[in-house]
């Protein structure tokens, strides 16, 4: 039996595409190396951010500020959506979002933020320190400006791609865990793709694939003799003790790595992009497979951050931090579509993909239902990175 | 439960305060080691009100979150985690006594 989609990965990624194809009749087959949201979408922040983010802002990023806030602007109603269209409830916040200014150098990096954010069509603004205080009385007093947007928020990820999974085996997906791809090559019009199942090895053909393995999809792509210009980033995230509600908003800062929001619990959940450090396997090179190590430097740098626009937290204990992967691609705009070099191959990684994830997952089903790349994501292609495969003789 | 006697040679004991009660403990012991030898197993609440105790002894599960005085204010740390100590405050509610 041929498959339409075979999907590789269990993230958000997969199952929210695994949801969107079976919903159009295709009755995808999943498969996920160890459970559903085992990788990066169970562990990251689920900052639902829509601003141009920091690290857009810093030198050498220019340039892209309008593709991003181009896909936040449909993101934020992919969100708005998503707790009906699934019919179940997903602890979405959708309150607002503060992006913090602690000197003059971050007013006037947050004031031409906002203008251009506005410019395209993003309503931002302005706030002074007070203005921010009005919303968030515990922010530190030298505070002096913020930028506020109404929609931002935050999601539960603990429990998003396991509602897009089960949503998807509603609709005739099949979803197989402790199921791992080990082998992929075309034969003729289509795929096999060589698996390990609970120990056995089986086959599996396909018509299309989506490689959703989050920062695995290089590796694997580079199995077969391809280029996908994704990068590692191991990050760290903290959270503290309980405290009674105060922060219904996301907060972050334009200048320093900072993400924060309270949880409906009360605990305070601190990250920002914060590096952690890979284990190494026996030739040096980066464990996928294992969690990165925390660095402590980098908790201690990141909680002072935290600390600094809001000195309640002080009083605070850390009860758990943790390390997650991620990836980057070469120009930190997510690579999502068909590889040219591989027809019928489909990838979609890199960037914040959980903000973004819903959406584009929706977009990556939508190019294999109509077989034609949606215009809206038409920037995002892997088509971009073409030139990396010129040599390229896909095995 | 008690500590075991024979053919132990322990530091002599110090004070510890669990919930404003003095209690005996050896430098060397955990602070979760001392509340269950004191027969103290309960050492939170959760938010239904249930009791929660030691369950991994390894620092991973966080059951054993008791709420420990530092100055002013107290701070949540795992027991089986925390050494004792001379003077050492331990509550199994926040705040308390
Ligand atoms: C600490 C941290 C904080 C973050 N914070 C945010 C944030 O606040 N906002 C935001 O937008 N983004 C954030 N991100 C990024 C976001 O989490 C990721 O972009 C997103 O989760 C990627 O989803 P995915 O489905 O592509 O990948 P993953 O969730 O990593 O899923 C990939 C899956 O593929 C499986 N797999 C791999 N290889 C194979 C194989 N050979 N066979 C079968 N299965 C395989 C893995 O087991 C895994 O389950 C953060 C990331 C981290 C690590
Ligand atoms: S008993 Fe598990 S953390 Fe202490």
């Amino acid at each position: 039996m041929t498959h339409e989609v075979l999907i590789i990965g269990g993230g958000l990624l997969g199952c929210a595409a695994a949801w969107h194809l079976a919903r159009a009749g295709l009755a995808p087959r999943l498969i996920e190396a160890r459970g559903i949201n085992a990788g990066a979408s169970g562990q990251n922040a689920g900052s639902l951010h829509f601003q141009i983010e920091r690290r857009f802002l810093e030198p050498g990023a220019s340039g892209q500020g309008a593709q991003i806030v181009r896909l936040n602007t449909l993101a934020i109603e992919e969100w708005a959506g998503l707790e009906e269209e699934l019919s179940r409830p997903l602890d979405i916040h959708m309150h607002g979002g503060l992006m913090l200014a602690e000197n003059e150098a971050d007013l006037a990096l947050l004031a031409s933020k906002v203008a251009r954010e506005n410019e395209l069509g993003l309503p931002t603004q302005l706030l002074s320190g007070t203005e921010a205080r009005g919303l968030v009385p515990r922010l530190a007093p030298h505070i002096c400006g913020a930028a506020w947007l109404a929609r931002e928020g935050h999601a539960n990820p603990r429990i998003l791609a396991d509602a897009f999974a089960d949503a998807a085996r509603s609709e005739g997906a099949v979803i197989e865990t402790q199921s791992r791809l080990l082998d992929l090559r075309r034969d003729g019009e289509s795929w096999q793709a060589t698996i390990e199942h609970s120990g056995r090895i089986v086959t599996a053909r396909a018509r299309h694939v989506i490689l959703a393995t989050g920062h695995w999809a290089a590796r694997v792509a580079a199995r077969m003799g391809l280029n996908i210009p994704l990068y590692l980033a191991p990050l760290m995230m903290s959270v503290t003790d309980r405290t009674a509600p105060f922060l219904p908003y996301l907060i972050q800062h334009v200048g320093k790595r900072l993400s924060m929001k309270q949880t409906d619990d009360g605990n305070m959940v601190i990250g920002g992009g914060w590096a952690s450090a890979p284990q190494k396997m026996a030739d040096g090179l980066p464990d996928l497979d294992a969690p990165p190590y925390l660095v402590p430097d980098n908790l201690r740098a990141n909680l002072e951050v935290a600390a600094g626009v809001m000195p309640c937290l002080r009083a605070r204990s850390l009860i758990r931090s943790w390390t997650g992967m991620t990836c980057v691609s070469a120009d930190q705009l997510p690579i999502v579509g068909e590889v040219p070099a591989a027809p019928g191959l489909f990838v979609a990684a890199g960037g914040s993909m959980f903000t973004l994830g819903p959406l584009l997952a929706r977009m990556l089903a939508r190019s294999i239902i109509e077989r034609a790349m949606p215009e809206e994501i038409a920037l995002f292609s892997a088509a971009r990175f073409a030139h990396l495969n010129a040599f390229a003789v896909p095995s | 439960m008690s500590r075991v006697a024979d053919g132990v040679n322990r530091p002599a004991p110090i004070t510890i305060e669990i919930d404003g009660a003095a209690i005996p403990a050896h430098p060397g012991e955990t602070l979760a080691a001392a509340m269950i030898a004191a027969g103290v197993y309960r050492m939170r609440d959760d938010r239904s009100g249930a009791p929660r105790g030691m369950l991994c002894n390894m620092g991973t599960c966080s059951e054993c979150f008791v709420w420990i005085a530092d100055g002013q204010t107290w701070r949540r740390r795992r027991a089986c985690l925390t050494p004792v100590a001379g003077g050492l405050r331990a509550a199994t509610r926040e705040g308390q006594p």
